[in-house]
């Protein structure tokens, strides 16, 4: 029974992996293009290369070159140069505020075929893109991948469509592995582990096309995706995806995840393009299939969320917020906010459920006599002795603000008596028309804090009933309450519920003080939780073996290094040589080319590879007595390198 | 006997975590002195069916450095030192999540000692002073180092 269930649960809690700490080697380079390129003979291509929008990128030398042996020949660049047998048909722009740099290439030849690279920089020193370029006959050339280029945090939307035969067909976006390729969402409702709560797809008005939103773009949502109708390998069309991620500030941005406390609200920032500003905007809950309306900024309130969530736009910072409040642990999930038509600013965040004290208490449910006085009190915390509070009255377009008396704010004092800390809304004279939900919020700086939720109920007649109806079940209250000194109208308030502003009211919103169990059910309690915790702690040493194989522990008892320097590889092609007669048939270089390393093994390091290490002091003795031994061999001169041209190889120090 | 129905036993299937691909990842990426660090797991030479953990560290040494980067009248650089607990400190500011509440946190001590830098960090601009002869006179003028980095925008 529970027992099973809880051993199952534990299995199938994911192993969280150290390495998802660390960036993918993917990661490293920003710079971003097609893999492969497809020209026509005499025909024209165009290939666009994406990178991060720094301040540098946007200034540095863009160019593109043609990959020959370990170097890279420039063919044209944003410094002004074109190579020799290029000119006149290849050009290159660059696009900063697009993120990206085209370069057009026209009048294909044979010879063009071939590896080439777009970067930004100085050539070969990494930051650069592969581009295979592939020239043809014809008459048709395959349709290369759509690229996108991605912010990291950020949210991604790409669309597919394959015509009205395949409108009824199963759609899907798979991402392509060595194994194939692996389904992450498809029409049928199946959704990838790493996707859930970050990826909608959408049915298009038009039959045959789909889009597909994902937020919270991560690392290793990079790579080549495959969006279909029909079935991957089988049947069907597909189109080829490209997605990169790149970064563009180390600081990080955006909260994915809230935390917000049983009983308590939570506050939901979403941002949105200023151009739409008169658009639908409306905030959703995810589930499987697809995205439940909460509240949108037409009036619309989902039933189940009566009296629990208001939405504030803010036009001048392009945000809009929303506030929910009494919190329950259902609410926990992801929640999108999304507009109508603008497709890329769509955002989700993450809401999970903490236990914790709200720091504004009330009585949730009150009720009074048509024409009666009511006060209807909020006690707030010392942590808000300096935020605005503010009474309002909830209705499904917005919360009117209403006007409210502070008991706490009498003058400029610096102590904080948790007594007096009270926000109160005073009816004169109740009337039907005031009978539903209202709000005692927090708010500083123009943002919206917490808030509490109070539902006033307004009965006819002269009996106040008072019936026995059960508190909001998260509150447990006592019963006998002394009513506060300050209150005088004390005979007016309806009997049977006593108010009591005084004192912090203990909310620990779990009911556990009104259990009481007697002793022998205390026994029997014991014994069988006795054995699901030892069973549970079996399961879980099982898991830390498991975690234990695949992490990142290295033993620094037998520290194994296989450290091969290598010879340096000569750079003559580009030796600044006074030599009158040599035409400019290359681009100079300014600041060098790196000199590129190949795997030699030497003798000496198998002296150090068997050595063993028995601390960290040891390995770096290790590391620099290499340095050294590597330094001196360097000097002695390349032997293993056959392609060393003619001039001595002690010459390289001396150049450019 | 009663086989699990295989519509049951799917479920469990789907829920299994999905084994990575060999992945290599980013341990290091140092800057300053160019230096990066990636780690991978390997198959074991001895025993093939064991996997172990693989570092790859690459080092770019800037031979025609200067010893003060931001002086390009000081003498060649000859000595370059590699610390690898230097280069595996952690400085950057990690969030993480306490109470409820997301703090910004420094994952190592000694982040303040200066380190001595061996190339140019691509997103800094450096600057040097240089003795200007003009109109006779002599003034000591800003010059940009890395052209590059150094716009304002």
């Amino acid at each position: 029974m529970t027992l099973l269930a809880l051993v199952f649960l534990l299995a199938f809690l994911p192993a969280e992996s150290a390495s998802s700490r660390y960036l993918p080697k993917a990661a490293s380079s920003p710079v971003f293009g097609p893999r492969q390129v497809y020209g026509l003979l005499n025909g024209s291509v165009s290939v666009k290369c994406f990178y991060p929008p720094t301040s540098v990128n946007r200034h540095d030398r863009k160019y593109w070159c043609k990959e020959s042996g370990k170097s890279c020949m420039t063919v044209v660049s944003t410094n002004g140069y074109v190579a020799p047998g290029y000119k006149g048909r290849v050009s290159i722009t660059d696009y900063p505020l697009a993120k990206n740099f085209q370069i057009d290439i026209s009048k294909l030849d044979m010879a063009d075929a071939g590896a080439y690279q777009c970067g930004i920089g100085i050539n070969g020193r990494g930051l650069s893109h592969k581009v295979s370029l592939d020239v043809s006959e014809g008459p048709h050339v395959p349709e290369g991948a759509e690229l996108f280029y991605v912010k990291l945090h950020s949210s991604l939307t790409m669309s597919c469509s394959f015509g009205e035969e395949y409108a009824s067909e199963r759609k899907y976006l798979c991402k392509m592995e060595k194994s194939g390729c692996h389904n992450i969402v498809n029409s049928y409702g199946q959704i990838d582990e790493d996707y859930v709560g970050r990826i909608l797809l959408n049915h298009e008005d038009t039959p045959g096309s789909f889009s597909v939103m994902i937020t919270h773009i991560d690392w290793e949502d990079s790579g080549l995706y495959l969006c279909g109708a029909g079935t991957y390998g089988e049947n069907g069309e597909t189109k080829e995806l490209d997605v990169h991620v790149y970064e563009e500030t180390k600081v990080p941005q955006g909260k994915p995840t809230l935390f917000g406390v049983k009983g308590s609200s939570v506050t939901f920032e979403c941002h949105y393009k200023p151009l739409k500003k008169s658009s639908v905007k409306y905030w959703c809950k995810w589930r499987q299939n697809g995205c439940a309306k909460i509240i949108d900024n037409s009036g619309f309130v989902s039933p189940l969320y009566e009296g629990r969530v208001a939405m504030y736009d803010n036009p001048e910072n392009n945000t809009y917020i929303v506030i929910l409040n009494q919190l329950k642990d259902s609410d926990k999930g992801y929640y999108w906010c999304m507009t109508d038509e603008e497709k890329e600013q769509q955002s989700s965040t993450e809401l999970k459920i903490v236990e914790g004290e709200p720091q504004l208490m009330g009585k949730m449910e009150v009720e009074a006599q048509v024409g009666s006085r009511v006060d209807l009190s909020c006690s707030y915390s010392c942590k808000y002795y300096s935020y605005q509070k503010y009474w309002c009255k909830w209705s499904s377009t917005s919360c009117t603000p209403m006007p409210a008396s502070d008991q706490g704010q009498t003058g400029p004092d610096v102590t904080c008596e948790v007594e007096n800390k009270t926000v109160i809304l005073s009816f004169d004279s109740v009337a039907k028309t005031d009978e539903g939900w209202y709000w005692c919020g927090v708010k500083r700086n123009g943002i919206f804090g917490e808030t509490m939720a109070v539902y006033l109920q307004v009965t006819e007649g002269d009996n106040a009933e008072a019936p026995s109806r059960a508190e909001a079940p998260s509150r447990a209250e006592a019963p006998s309450r002394a009513e506060a000194p300050s209150r005088a109208e004390a005979g007016v308030i309806p009997q049977g519920k006593p108010e009591s502003n005084a004192g912090v009211r203990s909310a620990a919103a779990s009911g556990s003080s009104d259990e009481s169990h007697g002793p022998n059910t205390l026994v029997l309690t014991l014994a069988p939780v006795g054995a699901v915790l030892l069973i549970l702690m079996a399961a879980f040493a099982v898991f830390k073996y498991r975690q234990l194989k695949r992490s990142d522990l290295v033993s620094i008892g037998s520290y194994r290094t296989n450290i091969s320097m290598s010879d340096f590889e000569s750079v003559k092609e580009y030796s600044a040589s006074n030599n009158a007669c040599m035409k400019e048939s290359q681009e100079t270089e300014i600041g060098g080319d790196e000199f590129i390393a190949t795997e030699v093994t030497q003798e000496s390091a198998a002296e150090t590879k068997k050595a063993k290490r028995s601390s960290k002091e040891d390995a770096d003795i290790a590391y620099s007595a290499f340095l050294l031994t590597s330094n001196s061999i360097a000097q002695g001169g390349s032997g293993g390198d056959s392609a060393a041209p003619s001039v001595p190889p002690a010459n390289w120090e001396g150049q450019i | 006997v009663s086989l699990p129905d295989p519509g049951m036993a799917s479920p469990v299937l789907t829920g299994y975590p999905r084994d990575p691909e060999d992945k290599e990842y980013v341990l290091v990426n140092n800057k300053c002195q160019c230096v990066t660090v990636t780690s991978k797991f390997v198959p074991s030479k001895e025993n093939p069916d064991e996997e172990i953990l693989e570092r790859n560290i690459r080092i770019l040494v800037p031979l025609k450095a200067r010893e003060n980067i931001s002086d390009p009248l000081s003498p060649l650089r000859t000595n370059f030192v590699y610390r690898m607990t230097e280069l595996c400190k952690k400085c950057d500011p990690v969030e993480i999540e306490l109470g409820g509440e997301i703090y910004q946190a420094q994952q190592s001590t000694s982040c303040n000692e200066p380190e001595t830098c061996y190339t140019y960090d691509r997103d800094k601009c450096y600057t040097s002073t240089v003795p200007f002869l003009y109109h006779g006179e002599t003034k000591q003028i800003q010059a940009v180092l890395t052209p590059a980095s150094c716009y304002a925008d």
